[in-house]
């Protein structure tokens, strides 16, 4: 397999690795200006059709979503299948799926920009806007599932003359709020600051008074001047520094609200580094189902290239293993701590009613990722983002399969009972999915959806480097 | 500071922040402020599309102090979060939690740890962009469109004019021998700006808007209104259940509480009405007076003299005890006379219930025997006499406030209805506890069989017992 061809002349396949020769990271002979000419593109060229069918879909979609949630706080939670004994069903599988989701973003900004990895600088900024808007749904589902949902504010700890007395800090509940609201506030303000230097390049070439007027504000007068650039570096890896412990913690703190519980096949101390491996294992798929359609729309295969692509899957392969081996460890544990409970736990998520769930989560999650190991599968766009489908399939069952399984049938027989969904659910959280596309798409028609500077960035390192090895030769 | 010569003559003069030359690569601007560096200027910027390597060593920028301001934030994230944890949880509310410590440090951890990074973060932010003096929306910088460029592919060196060494010829000369794309004057931006059109009216629409919420709410404050307040969320303040005096359309009468629906018993009913359960009859309450009581007097026992050492060692023993005893003793004799000053005997005048509403038979005395023995005698002995074990242990401790046990042989005692013993049972009497949760009714009935038989035992003739069982009784009189 050593090159693949392709009918698409901007598909230039830099997977090779060659001893002692880095491959480029941004094919087809870019310089500075057509960098920008090619990501300004995407914001300034009238929208494909593409994108006007998305969005009146999404915006459809992410509509009835709100009707639903005005549905629900008029009505009530039973709208839900949410019943004895399990109690936390959809809602909850739904706020992990996102929150994991959103982790990916961070982690490409944040942990791989630590590790020195050059080729995060195609895909950070889609990622960090998926992070947000991933985060925006999950932060949706915790607000709506209580009872009264407008009295969601006495999560926070302020003075409350009404209640007259504060939040429990001992509950992973509310370690979730701050967890969750760190998050989210967090990535926010690095998404943004990451976004500061290319707005600006978008006010420089605006056609528009309101264009000018709308980019500059947002750009905050930024000239480019070194001093700032300065500081702004510093503070770039400051908040990468913070950012990359932050992913940890908080799928670690959101893995909590199952872990610190009594209920077998809960309680157990994997739940933190197998839900983190989860997380970035979906994230990372979902990155992948959006970027790949979002390249070739907008033509941006020189900047995304090939080789972002194999690495984003390599990524996928080591992380879907990682959730492979969380499985047979619990089993392991469960056989090996010949704790009944524990024991029955496990052999009814795989041979109880709920098998189903079970089968496609493994078959998702495990097998499927396994296929990465071939390279015509790492670089195949249509490929990846099939198996990236069906990993975003299995990690939902896998938060399905381990909230509910888990509560239908716990210590007492007598208190099992099997779980069904009502369409409400279902309604809701195809609903979700309307919201991020529609802030996605609003995105890419507004925004700079690869980071322009740091493109340039490594632009110039790759022709410094260039211009060395010719010296040496 | 220096005058323009080249502009136009305008009723301003712009003024000049200095020369701006531009570069088509960083080599070329790296080459360029390294000679402007070692010329000693100080008040110099360079202008990117991206950081370029290297910058701060040529233009000689010191190294930001933006990273000591964050991790002192960060401390202070740390001590809020922990004080207002520990505050919050362990002081000011604590919740008792199955004796948890108050002070849970391990649980307090992860809200801490999350707190210090929210507050790093927001500084980092914050602090940046104040440290760059930004958001600056009128910089000189902008004037020339060729600026315009430097987010785009071209880099900027400026020199600026406030700078102590700046001679508008020199610099001009040494940034002219860098080889430039370009080189300009930076000059202030005269053109007027406006906001676009839109935008103002946006704002002002958004200004004009933000006072109607203030003025509604002020109307509703100083003005009367006939309906009550808005009530967004009724929580469970409106509940359609029926309380016990309203109205309904449900039932034809209009009634919420019904009546008992015929040939049905309520829960608790006959404990409340049925002799059997009480020991009076409920429904005669109203027929009692110290004229009826008489007819109610058990006719079981006929009156009998005192016997030798019951009442006397009653009276002798509990001199607390009411002069009704004296009374009682007293009435004893003539049982048939109105008593009409006597008053009733310590406790509640009720119609007693004068007849065993349960069967006589010699099981119930073996089963009320039984029970009697199990907890009556511990008090009142198994004679009845009063003499119980924890009458002679409290003689013995001698504390002083120990009111001795009745003498189920006394007279009142004797006089007193089968129903008021099975109420004394049942409800107890001063120190007596209530024995209703230990004993069935029927039970309590067949101890008070069996209290008359005892009382019979010792108001007895010997013409009362069996001439079959008149040997034994000899033998036992002899025994004593």
């Amino acid at each position: 397999m050593a090159s693949i061809t392709y009918s698409n002349p901007r598909e230039i396949d830099n997977t090779v690795d060659v001893p002692g020769r880095r491959s480029t990271l941004v094919t087809g002979n870019q310089t500075f200006s057509s960098v920008t000419e090619m990501v300004c593109r995407v914001a300034e060229a009238p929208q494909p059709t593409i994108w006007y069918v998305l969005f009146g879909f999404s915006s459809l979609t992410a509509l009835m979503f709100v009707s639903l949630i005005g549905y629900l706080i008029l009505t009530g939670v039973g709208i839900w299948g949410n019943m004895n004994p399990v109690f936390w069903a959809w809602p909850i599988v739904n706020f992990v799926f996102w929150v994991g989701i959103g982790h990916a973003g961070t982690l490409i900004s944040a942990i791989l920009f630590i590790f020195r990895q050059n080729w995060r600088t195609s895909i950070n900024r889609a990622a960090e806007a998926m992070t947000i808007f991933a985060v925006i749904c999950a932060a949706i589902y915790p607000g709506i599932h209580v009872g009264r949902a407008w009295l969601a504010f006495w999560m926070f700890p302020y003075p409350s003359l009404n209640l007259w007395m504060w939040p429990q800090f001992r509950s992973p509940l509310l370690w979730d709020v701050f967890a969750v609201g760190t998050y989210a506030s967090v990535s926010l303000l690095f998404w943004y600051m990451g976004m500061v230097p290319d707005i600006a390049t978008y006010r420089d070439r605006s056609k528009t008074p309101l264009r000018r007027f709308l980019y500059g504000l947002l750009s905050l007068g930024w000239t480019g001047s070194s001093r700032h650039w300065l500081r702004y570096e510093k503070a770039y890896t400051i908040l990468a520094a913070l950012a990359a412990p932050l992913v940890l913690s908080v799928h670690t703190v959101v893995s909590f609200d199952f872990a610190v519980s009594q209920v077998p096949g809960w309680h157990t101390t994997i739940f933190p580094p197998y839900f983190v491996a989860g997380a970035i294992f979906s994230g990372f798929a979902m990155v992948m189902t959006l970027l790949v359609p979002v390249r070739s729309i907008y033509k941006l295969e020189n900047l995304i290239t090939l080789r972002h692509l194999d690495n984003m899957n390599k990524i996928i392969l080591a992380t879907g293993s990682l959730v492979g081996l969380a499985y047979a460890t619990e089993f392991f544990i469960a056989w090996y701590s010949q704790n009944m409970f524990e024991s029955f736990a496990f052999m009814n998520r795989a041979f109880g009613p709920y098998w189903w769930a079970y089968w496609t989560m493994v078959s998702c999650n495990v097998i499927s990722p396994q296929l990465f190991w071939f390279k015509k599968c790492r670089t195949s766009p249509i490929i990846m983002v099939i198996i990236s489908i069906f990993v975003n399939i299995g990690m939902w069952f896998e938060r399905f399969v381990i909230t509910v399984t888990s509560l239908s049938r716990d210590f007492l027989p007598s208190s099992w009972g099997y779980y069904r969904p009502t369409m409400y659910d279902g309604l809701m959280f195809f609903g979700s999915f309307g919201v991020f596309l529609t802030l996605f798409l609003l995105f890419c028609r507004f925004l700079p959806v690869i980071a322009i500077s740091e493109i340039k960035g490594i632009l110039s390192i790759e022709a410094h480097r260039e211009a060395h090895s010719h010296d040496h030769h | 500071m220096s005058a323009k010569k080249t502009q136009p003559a305008v009723a301003e003069k712009p003024k000049s922040y200095g020369w701006m030359s531009e570069y088509v690569d960083e080599h070329s601007l790296l080459a360029a402020s390294r000679k402007v560096r070692d010329s000693g200027y100080t008040k110099t910027d360079a202008y990117t599309p991206f950081p370029v390597h290297g910058i701060d060593e040529a233009l000689g920028i010191k190294p930001t102090i933006l990273p000591f301001i964050v991790l002192c934030m960060g401390f202070v994230g740390l001590a809020a979060a922990a004080t207002m944890e520990i505050w919050m949880n362990a002081v000011s509310y604590p919740y008792i939690i199955s004796g948890k410590p108050m002070l849970s440090i391990p649980a307090f951890i992860p809200v801490i740890f999350e707190t210090t990074v929210l507050f790093s973060a927001f500084t980092t932010f914050f602090a940046m962009w104040g440290l760059n003096l930004l958001p600056r929306f009128s910089n000189p910088v902008f004037t020339n469109p060729r600026f315009d460029r430097v987010t785009n592919d071209r880099f900027f060196l400026h020199v600026d004019s406030r700078d102590k060494y700046f001679n508008r010829e020199s610099v001009r000369e040494l940034l002219a021998g860098t080889n430039p794309e370009s080189l300009e004057e930076v000059v202030e931006d005269s053109t007027p700006s406006k906001f676009p059109t839109i935008i103002w009216m946006g704002l002002a629409t958004l200004l004009v808007g933000s006072f109607v919420p203030a003025t509604i709410i002020a109307n509703m404050r100083a003005s009367n209104d006939e309906y009550p307040r808005w009530h967004v969320f009724f929580d469970m303040d409106f509940q359609p259940k029926k309380k016990a005096q309203s109205t309904t359309t449900i039932f034809a009468d209009g009634r919420t509480s019904r009546p008992q629906v015929p040939g049905t018993v309520a829960r608790g009913q006959l404990e409340e009405q049925d002799p059997f359960y009480l020991g009076y009859d409920p429904t005669k309450i109203a027929g009692i007076t110290p004229a009826n009581k008489v007819l109610l007097v058990s006719s079981q026992d006929e009156p009998k003299a005192p016997s030798l050492d019951a009442p006397v060692e009653d009276e002798a023993a509990k001199p607390a005890k009411e002069t009704e005893k004296a009374n009682d003793a007293k009435k004893e004799e003539p049982a048939t006379t109105a008593p009409a000053a006597a008053p009733a005997a310590a406790g509640p005048n009720l119609p007693w219930v004068t007849d065993f509403p349960v069967a006589v038979s010699s099981d119930m005395l073996v089963l009320g025997q039984k029970k009697f023995e199990i907890y009556c005698s511990v008090c009142h002995g198994v004679g009845g006499d009063g003499d119980g074990l924890v009458h002679r242990r409290a003689e013995q401790l001698q504390q002083g406030y120990w009111l001795p046990p009745t003498s189920l042989h006394d007279p009142r005692i004797r006089g007193q209805e089968v129903g008021n013993i099975f109420f004394t049972i049942s409800n107890g009497k001063g120190k007596m506890a209530n024995y209703a949760a230990v004993l069935t009714p029927k039970e309590r009935w067949a101890v008070v069989m069996y209290i008359r038989a005892l009382q019979r035992s010792r108001n007895a003739d010997i013409q009362d017992v069996p001439v079959d069982q008149r040997a034994k009784i000899e033998e036992v009189k002899k025994a004593d």
